[in-house]
């Protein structure tokens, strides 16, 4: 299996208008590999050229330069598309067919055998709790909630091995979230890759291990999450500090709060923090807790994207 | 085509089906064509007397008599007319929203994201459209033709054969609206185009009249050029009718030309559709 389930090389959209000379670089030059296997979260403002990149890779907009590969094959080709499950954002289900019917037909368009369907489809709705209505009820009638159920259904029918996901948690209540989490986890498990687009930034640090942050159709920055909210600093918490030693160690460090005998103090590079946990074993002081100091996901997605 | 490749189109064909028949379009078509067939059972009575019609009632009014053979074929070709013509502008004004759904956003993503290439879906599309159609015009003729053959015993195959005829320039037709579809997206502007065309093309049959009352050279070339280039809906409507009534075809050039048209004008929108981003 190839090393990677996306990968794309100079990937670049124009769009033209027909009757003026007018242009927009919807995605700029955008280089990116996702390893397969890995939940990969795509991050981007409104209008920074995510959904662009995504139909990009399902051949549904044609690149104007650059190249995308699924599993090392160009997604031009129809049969580069065979190991991928799509869920689109603003997604219009066939509302005259019931959720049974709906999974047969995609089921079909994916190449399935009729068996082979009659065999998937329970197994799918039972797994995103539409056992029960999805024989009946046309998808007119479904909720939002519904239709994002039977919308990952459609997307796994195939048993893919690169699930692109848009906006999966859009209009789904919590407990629906969690759900939809935990079949993406047990996926995760199996070795599917999970392509993320989202705006709920808490989920997307939640379930994935990677993520790009795309800006103005730009790649402004890419990384594992770990990597990407590890702060620059390292923070100590003493308790017992006599004050001497806290008006020394408030001169070194970046910031301090003291709180109830308990000291906290943040320090700028790893040096300035072993002096410090030094002076404080040194004096017989307790060190309750070290460690680096952190970002959220948000911070740094915030950081990234507001003008400078 | 593979196994993959016949399941891929059998499932778009009976999404059209499945898609008319929630439109309405499907048993809008087959109420018509039910009443057509009603009417022909039971108000119109014949009776036959030594292979002439002894007496035709129609709303018990009787007619008088005539050629079992000659009634028969001038009634069967009175019906294609009224399914080549009116039925054709219904289909055509049902199909367009057939066709431009599939342009739907966030409809077409999901198909496109399939592996199946984008020929494979516009023609699996077309296809249904086409079938949904000649199921009701197969429906209509056949059932008429057991009808005056039961009533009759007249067994002409013509009239049979003039569906196909019907079924044949309604794909032509249908080429035009998911050309424009493509383009537009646009039921509406389909409408509008292919009615235009449906009015213009009678009009340009009368060539050799309208050349006569045209004074400038290029005005008759272009009349012409339109003539040739454009489906001749007008021609086969008389061919149909030279069918039904067993009298000889002159010429078949009114068929080929308009095949000619739909298979360039079809090719040209599957050529559109690949090039087109969603």
């Amino acid at each position: 299996m190839p090393e990677y389930a996306i990968e794309t090389e100079g990937l670049t959209k124009v769009f033209r208008s027909r009757f003026s000379s007018r242009e927009l670089r919807a995605v700029d030059d955008i280089s990116l590999r996702v390893p397969a296997g890995s939940t990969y979260g795509l991050l981007g403002p409104n209008g920074a050229g995510k959904t662009t990149f995504v139909k990009m890779l399902l051949s549904c907009t044609h690149q104007t330069a650059g190249r995308a590969m699924v599993f090392g094959r160009d997604t031009r080709e129809s049969e580069a598309r065979r190991p991928i499950g799509y869920l689109p954002e603003n997604h219009r289900f066939p509302t005259y067919l019931t959720g049974h019917d709906m999974l047969d037909f995609y089921g079909a368009l994916s190449g399935m055998d009729a068996a082979v369907r009659r065999k998937r489809i329970p197994e799918l709705l039972n797994l995103v709790g539409l056992e029960e209505r999805a024989h009946n009820l046309r998808l007119g009638k479904y909720s939002k909630g519904m239709l994002q159920r039977v919308g990952l259904a459609q997307a796994l029918i195939h048993s893919p091995k690169l699930l692109v996901l848009d906006e999966p948690g859009d209009g789904v209540d919590p407990v629906g979230r969690k759900h939809i989490r935990d079949v993406l986890q047990a996926l995760e498990q199996q070795g599917v890759t999970i392509f993320l687009n989202s705006h709920l930034l808490g989920e997307v640090e939640l379930f994935c291990r990677e993520v790009a942050i795309i800006q103005k159709g730009k790649l402004a920055l890419s990384g594992t999450v770990e990597e990407l909210t590890s702060g620059s600093g390292y923070r100590i918490e003493g308790i017992g500090v006599p004050e001497t030693l806290e008006t020394e160690l408030r001169i070194r460090a970046r910031s301090f709060t003291a709180n109830n005998g308990s000291l906290q103090l943040l320090f700028a590079s790893r040096g300035d923090a072993n002096q410090a946990i030094d002076l404080l074993r040194s004096n017989g002081c307790e060190i309750e807790s070290l460690g680096r100091t952190r970002s959220t996901l948000e911070e740094v997605f915030m950081k990234t994207v507001e003008p400078q | 085509m593979n196994s993959t490749s016949i399941n891929a189109t059998l499932a778009l064909v009976r999404d059209t089906f499945r898609e008319a028949f929630a439109r309405r379009i499907f048993w809008g078509f087959f109420g018509c064509c039910s009443a057509l067939l009603l009417f022909l059972m039971f108000i119109m009575r014949i009776d036959v007397v030594q292979g002439a019609i002894a007496t035709v009632t129609i709303f018990g009014r009787n007619t008088q008599s005539t050629d079992v053979e000659a009634l028969v074929q001038q009634t069967q070709s009175v019906i294609a007319m009224i399914l080549y013509f009116a039925g054709m502008a219904l289909s055509v004004f049902a199909s367009a929203g057939l066709v431009a759904a599939v342009f739907e956003p966030g409809r077409i993503e999901l198909l496109l994201s399939k592996p199946v290439s984008r020929t494979h879906l516009l023609l699996g599309r077309y296809l249904g459209n086409v079938l949904v159609v000649a199921a009701n015009i197969l429906y209509l003729v056949a059932g008429s033709w057991i009808v005056f053959g039961v009533k009759t015993g007249v067994w002409g195959g013509g009239f049979l054969v003039s569906s196909l005829c019907t079924i044949f320039i309604f794909s032509v037709l249908l080429a035009v609206l998911v050309l424009i579809g493509v383009l537009w997206d646009s039921s509406a502007v389909a409408i509008m185009v292919t009615f235009a065309i449906m009015i213009i093309t009678p009009i340009l049959a009368q060539k050799a009249t309208i050349e006569r009352l045209l004074s400038s050279e290029w005005s008759r070339v272009v009349v012409r050029v339109l003539y040739y280039v454009l489906p001749k809906t007008s021609d086969v409507s008389v061919i149909i009718r030279h069918l039904i009534l067993n009298q000889p075809v002159e010429s078949w050039m009114p068929v080929w030309s308009t095949a000619l048209f739909g298979a360039v004008v079809l090719g040209l929108g599957l050529w559109c559709f690949q090039r087109r981003s969603f």
